[in-house]
């Protein structure tokens, strides 16, 4: 073996083996495999459909849709066909990488980062009571929640709030107050169920979520319905209270201001878990309740305020949700929660991962209306590589295997 | 005489480690064999070698005569072996028979139905022929630890074991119940089977074995029929060096009353009392020892002193003040130390490194933080200085407790507890599954605790240790204090009948 | 001493579930009561044919996804996508009777789709020692984004056109009994559910596997040094507990003629509903069978209300409401010792 063929190996071993590292390489190396596994699923999909000319064609057969085009259109359709044709650096023509009249502030751009500043806000969610180890599934019923506190809050407060910049000031972040208190109240009934009644969460949260969409569903076709409207939604929220968007376009319902509260909070949160008291604990409860019982730390307390934490972070996403894209509350509110999910299992639970992964998540739900519009792919397939994503980087000893098998090392647990 | 297991240059190698290195062993058929050797001197591997738990890397097994390998327990069992590991493996919901049958279950009805009312007469005959006493239907969760561990030698007889392998078989027993052990070995062996257990006990090895094979680090150091040694010739064996069996503690003069504890009792989970109407007080200057089997309180009893959980009545006064009611956290800031009892679930946070760790418990002294803000540097400078003082190897902060052996978990916790310069110090099982080393070094931190003025509260179920360290002594059984003692006038029969419950002959008839 | 000290404790724990049982029917009766007097709803509407009839039907997705979680379970592997397995059951019936025209073949083609989502799960959880929360949940989020997505492919809609559907088979006689002749007139799912609730309490309880599985979920290790092979009991458990799922989803959609896949899909969280429904029933067939009635029942008083006063967005949240209160009054039941924990046998 050469001096450097170790060195290699050793580096491999490392990429095999080391922590933060391998967390990255497995949530990377889920996301392909999430891709290829999603590629087949649609050659399947293809070979099941009619189609009056082939998308594709490989070995003989033709196909109705073309992974390789979907794939195309998830990704750089999301982000506005940065590409330029011409630059094709593997075939050696390097023209400029980028297509003239392309600008980062286009309109499917603009929905990336939409959905990613949301994807932020319910993947800190989940990710914050991951780390206390509360699995929260009710983001998205706490986001409901906050969403429709928000609405109604505002539009409450519009008639005596001050017109112009002063009204916003006053009301941007009395809107995201509303949101995060009710969000948190909505979070702390699972959080006192499972301190105080051991009622596991996972079942508690997904019904709470029923209950927060029916009861939402109720208020805004009922008592809470905008007057004359033909469909379930609030009043409006006065214009002040619409979160500016700054050098995008307003119509396409994104904010440069709610992507950089987004980014604060992932910080602060990341500041909190790892250099407050209040984190330390949270994290030690999460890893092994017992030695936090015997550091003093009242277990039960930091149950419910990891859930109460986590329901106020889907609240704000809820309360962005309305002052940002849709300036009410109404129904049909899309599945951030669940996404929220997948960012946080992608992002390993971390804060910062969080900031990757959830652009990463904004791409695919925004390439997904490219694909709605431009393909004949249903979009639902967004939904599938959400779910495949969990399922691979819930499954880290798999690709440790396939990395051990294909790096031929030895290594392995000594038994006791 | 016939040999009943013969092995040859046994070796096993996991990745990074050799556990087993060239080891011989010869037991003969009807005899008791002990394996005599310091926690991690690879007894237990052997045995799982000799069980078909572990494959051995090389080396002969000769069984009866024939040379054998086997690739699972099933191999092992149907030649005639059976093992009684040191964690039963029973399953608690389940009765005497049902464990003792499983995986060999009688069946009815074309094997459609397992044949409940066979297994139970099978068990009962098997019981009976053996002097074992044990009820076949009793669910297992209802036993004693000296019945479960019964069950368990039916379980290995009813597939017709003729070589039994007992994994420390004594640890979780009490005095009287080692004396029924070992005449249930000699049933055994009287009816023509082999008996070879584990142990890291001299005493035990000396009453219970015709033969004792000793093992240090993997290897075979000797085996020797226990009529012709001694004690203090075992020990230096297993140890490589001579050893200081009895503990030096000199005379230290007892400072004033710093703990009282005044008829505390308190439910188990069950409902059931766990410690009922306990009193004692703890002095400045003195190793207050409790002794007793575990499981009989003395878990529920210091959850009480350290705030983990609060009694139903009853008071604690502590250094004047009374805190029978106050939180974990108060204790702590009280100065009362801990070193807990399971280092793994508690002591330590396994994943966190040892900044982390040294934390743990500290996490709201403003030594470490500010405003809710921790000092990581402060942190890491204190981790360092326990790691240097209390010898914690590897010498690394950032190790992961994880990664280090059970005695420098050990040391890095009795450094952390004792660097929050307590007036008192509980501490629990603290040598439990350290090394010989570990455990003088953590026996002379004690020591000199105590003639710093410090209070000490020593649990421990080796009597040996809290015998040589307390100045004074209680026996616990089943929640209440039997007696307390002068550890230096008490006999050893005298300590055994107290840890059953028992007032020996000279205390009042009950 | 001790024997007498085990039984006290006993009497404490049965004191203590007598005392839980009492507050749960006493919240479930001033429930019912509030419901029947402001909605005008009879007694006679409930103790009927037509409403033990519903709750059957309601019953059968429940109550198999039940039976099959009790055998995930009760072996140590927690399964909590039981609702991901009812979807793509539901689903691959329905696409299966429009593919093959018959009912049974789609019948069939629902439990396969099951069956094959749980081998995948028990691979994932088995072999690659995934935690056994996260991969449930994404078995669930798969089903979810599969189910409405093959729909749209095939159908061009998440949900799929109307179908053929079991009939009800009455047995004569028998079901001309006042209110319990509904259990004698009804589709063959719900047949089979009697057939599956005694069979499994029979397997569970007198066979040498029902030992097994108990053992694999309580003291993994002392099954395996007494020869049998965990993994495998596990593999096994897990696959039936798909088999069973798939039994429910598919005769969930059968019974109806239609899959729907918007929001929550058609199956809107029985599968969670179904993990409740045997921890209240303590793990025993026949318990979470008569819990799954207690929430089927539920389910159909909400469909009947809806016609009623009160606005049926509210209504719906019945259900789900009563099953958080009743996981929160038996949440200290005991699961299985080693449930969520991988097991690995001797050195590799």
């Amino acid at each position: 073996m050469t001096d450097s063929d170790s060195r290699w190996r050793a580096l491999l071993h490392r990429i095999v083996y080391a922590s933060a590292f391998e967390r990255m390489v497995i949530s990377l190396a889920a996301l392909v495999l999430s891709i290829l596994v999603g590629g087949v699923l649609i050659l399947v999909s293809g070979r099941l459909t009619t189609c009056p000319t082939a998308a594709t064609t490989y070995l003989g057969v033709g196909f109705c849709y073309d992974p390789i085009t979907v794939f195309d259109r998830l990704f750089f359709g999301a982000l506005g066909d940065p590409m330029n044709p011409l630059f094709k650096p593997f075939a050696g023509e390097f023209a400029a990488p980028f297509r003239a009249g392309w600008s980062p502030f286009n309109a499917e751009m603009a929905v990336t980062l939409r959905e990613t500043t949301v994807l932020i806000f319910t993947g800190l969610s989940v990710a914050v009571a991951f780390r206390a180890d509360v699995f929260n599934i009710g983001t998205q019923g706490q986001l409901v929640v906050g969403a429709i506190t928000s609405a109604v809050s505002l539009t409450a407060l519009g008639p005596v709030a001050p017109s112009g910049i002063a009204g916003s000031l006053v009301l941007i972040p009395a809107g995201l107050l509303a949101g995060a208190i009710a969000g948190g109240l909505y979070g702390a009934i699972p959080g006192a169920l499972k301190a105080y009644a051991d009622a596991n969460e996972v079942i508690t949260t997904i019904m709470l979520n029923f209950v927060a969409a029916k009861v939402a569903l109720f208020l805004v076709s009922g008592p809470l319905q905008r007057a004359d409207s033909q469909i379930a939604q609030t009043e409006p929220i006065p214009a002040a209270a619409s979160i500016p968007s700054v050098l995008f376009d307003a119509r396409t319902g994104f904010s440069l201001v709610a992507l950089a509260v987004a980014v604060c909070t992932a910080l602060a949160c990341y500041y909190l878990l790892n250099h407050t008291t209040l984190g330390y604990e949270l994290r030690t409860s999460g890893l092994q309740a017992a030695a936090a019982r015997y550091a003093g730390v009242k277990t039960d307390r930091t149950i419910v305020g990891s859930l109460v934490l986590s329901g106020a972070l889907g609240g704000l996403g809820g309360a962005i949700y309305v002052m940002m894209i849709v300036g009410d509350f109404q129904t049909g509110v899309p599945s951030y929660g669940f996404d929220g999910i997948t960012v946080a299992i992608l992002a390993g639970s971390n804060p910062l991962g969080v900031l990757l992964a959830a652009p990463l998540f904004g791409i695919i739900q925004s390439g997904s209306i490219v694909i709605d519009t431009t393909t004949n792919v249903p979009p639902q397939l967004v939904d599938v590589l959400r779910g495949l994503i969990v399922l691979f980087v819930a499954m880290p000893e798999f690709f440790r295997q396939f990395g051990r098998r294909f790096f031929d090392d030895d290594g392995g647990e000594i038994d006791g | 005489m016939t040999t009943a297991v013969q092995l040859d240059g046994i070796t096993k190698r996991f990745p990074g480690v050799l556990a087993n290195d060239d080891v011989d062993l010869t037991v003969e058929q009807g005899t008791v064999h002990a394996l005599l050797g310091e926690n991690g001197a690879g007894k237990t591997t052997l045995m799982n070698i000799l069980y078909g738990l572990y494959e051995p890397t090389d080396g002969r097994i000769v069984v009866d005569g024939d040379e054998r390998s086997f690739e699972s327990p099933r191999a092992a069992i149907d030649a005639g072996i059976g093992m009684i590991h040191q964690h039963f493996m029973l399953v608690d919901p389940m009765t005497v028979a049902e464990n003792v049958t499983l995986g060999a279950e009688p069946r009815k009805w074309g094997g459609l139905a397992v044949d409940a009312d066979a297994a139970v007469r099978d068990v009962a005959a098997l019981s009976e022929q053996y002097g074992l006493d044990v009820d076949p239907t009793a669910p297992i969760e209802t036993l004693s630890v000296g019945v479960q561990q019964r069950t368990e030698i039916l379980k290995a007889l009813y597939r017709g074991a003729e070589v039994l392998i007992l994994d420390e078989p004594t640890a979780v027993l009490t005095p009287q119940e080692v004396e029924e052990l070992l005449s249930i070995f000699e049933q055994l062996t009287d009816q023509g089977k082999t008996i070879i257990f584990i142990t890291h006990k001299l005493g035990e090895a000396m009453a219970a074995a015709d033969d004792i094979t000793v093992l240090r680090d993997g290897q075979t150091i000797g085996s020797i029929a226990a009529a012709d040694t001694s004690r203090e010739a075992l020990a230096e064996m297993m140890v490589g060096r001579e050893v200081l069996l009895e503990i030096e503690r000199p005379p230290v003069e007892r400072g004033s009353t710093l703990l009282t504890v005044e008829r505390v009792s308190t439910p188990s989970q069950r409902g059931v009392p766990a410690v009922s109407d306990v009193s004692f007080s703890a002095h400045a200057g003195e190793i207050f020892g409790i002794a007793g089997v575990d499981g009989n309180g003395q878990r529920e009893l210091i959850e009480l002193l350290t705030g983990l959980s609060t009694p139903a009545s009853g008071s604690i006064v502590f250094d004047g003040e009374v805190i029978t009611h106050t939180s974990r956290r108060d204790r702590i800031e009280r100065g009362i130390a801990y070193v807990p009892e399971d280092r793994h679930a508690q002591g330590l946070v396994m994943p966190f490194d040892l900044v982390e760790n040294g934390l743990l418990g500290n996490q709201r002294t403003s030594s470490f933080t500010d405003t809710g803000r921790i000092d990581w540097d402060a942190c890491h400078e204190h981790a360092s200085s326990i790691i240097e003082e209390y010898d914690v190897r590897p010498p690394n902060p950032s190790a992961s407790a994880e990664s280090l052996s059970g005695g420098n978990q050990q040391k890095f916790i009795v450094g952390r507890e004792l660097a929050r310069d307590p007036a008192l110090l509980i501490a629990t099982h603290p040598t439990r599954g350290v090394d010989i080393g570990s455990t003088e070094f953590i026996h002379e931190q004690l020591l000199a605790l105590r003639e710093a003025g410090v209070a000490v509260i020593l649990v421990s179920s080796k009597l040996d240790e809290v015998r040589g360290l307390s100045d004074r002594m209680a026996v616990m059984h089943d929640g209440t204090f039997v007696d307390t003692v002068d550890p230096d006038a008490v006999t050893e029969e005298e300590l055994g009948l107290l840890m059953a419950g028992e007032q020996p002959a000279r205390g009042e008839q009950q | 001493m001790t024997t007498e000290v085990r039984s006290m404790a006993e009497i404490a724990q049965r004191l203590k579930r007598r005392w839980l049982e009492l507050v749960l029917v006493s919240a479930l009766l001033l429930a019912l009561g509030v419901l029947f007097s402001t909605t005008g709803l009879t007694l006679g509407d409930v103790i009927s044919k037509r409403f033990l009839g519903a709750t059957l039907r309601l019953s059968v997705p429940i109550a198999f996804a039940a039976l099959g979680g009790i055998f995930a379970e009760k072996s140590g592997v927690i399964n909590i996508g039981l609702e991901g397995h009812l979807i793509i059951a539901a689903f691959a019936a329905i696409a299966g009777v429009i593919m093959t025209g018959s009912v049974w073949a789609g019948f069939l083609a629902g439990i396969l789709a099951s069956t094959l989502f749980a081998v995948l799960f028990a691979i994932v959880c088995i072999e690659f020692q995934a935690d056994q929360v996260i991969a449930g949940l994404a078995i669930w989020l798969v089903a979810l984004g599969l189910g409405p997505f093959l729909s749209t492919v095939l159908y061009g809609s998440v949900n799929t056109p109307q179908t053929g559907s079991f009939q009800t088979i009455t047995i004569p006689g028998l079901a001309s009994l006042p209110v319990i002749g509904a259990l004698f007139d009804v589709t063959p799912p719900v047949y089979l559910l009697y057939v599956a609730v005694i069979g499994c309490w029979y397997v569970l309880n007198h066979t040498a596997f029902g030992r097994w599985v108990n053992a694999s979920g309580e003291n993994p290790q002392a099954l395996d040094t007494a020869g049998i092979d965990v993994i495998r009991v596990r593999y096994v458990s897990v696959i039936l507990s798909g088999v069973l799922a798939g039994i429910g989803g598919a005769g969930y959609a059968l019974s109806i003629g239609q899959f729907t896949g918007s929001g929550e899909t058609m199956i809107g969280g029985r599968g969670f509903i179904a993990v409740v429904a045997y921890l209240l029933g303590n793990y025993n067939p026949i318990g979470a069978f008569l819990s799954t009635a207690l929430f089927a029942g539920l389910q159909t008083l909400q469909i009947q209300l809806q016609t009623g006063v009160l606005p049926a967005s509210l209504v719906q949240t019945v259900p789900y409401i009563t099953v958080i209160v009743v996981l929160a009054a038996v949440g200290h039941t005991r699961t299985p010792a080693a449930a969520g924990e991988h097991y690995e046998s001797g050195d590799e």
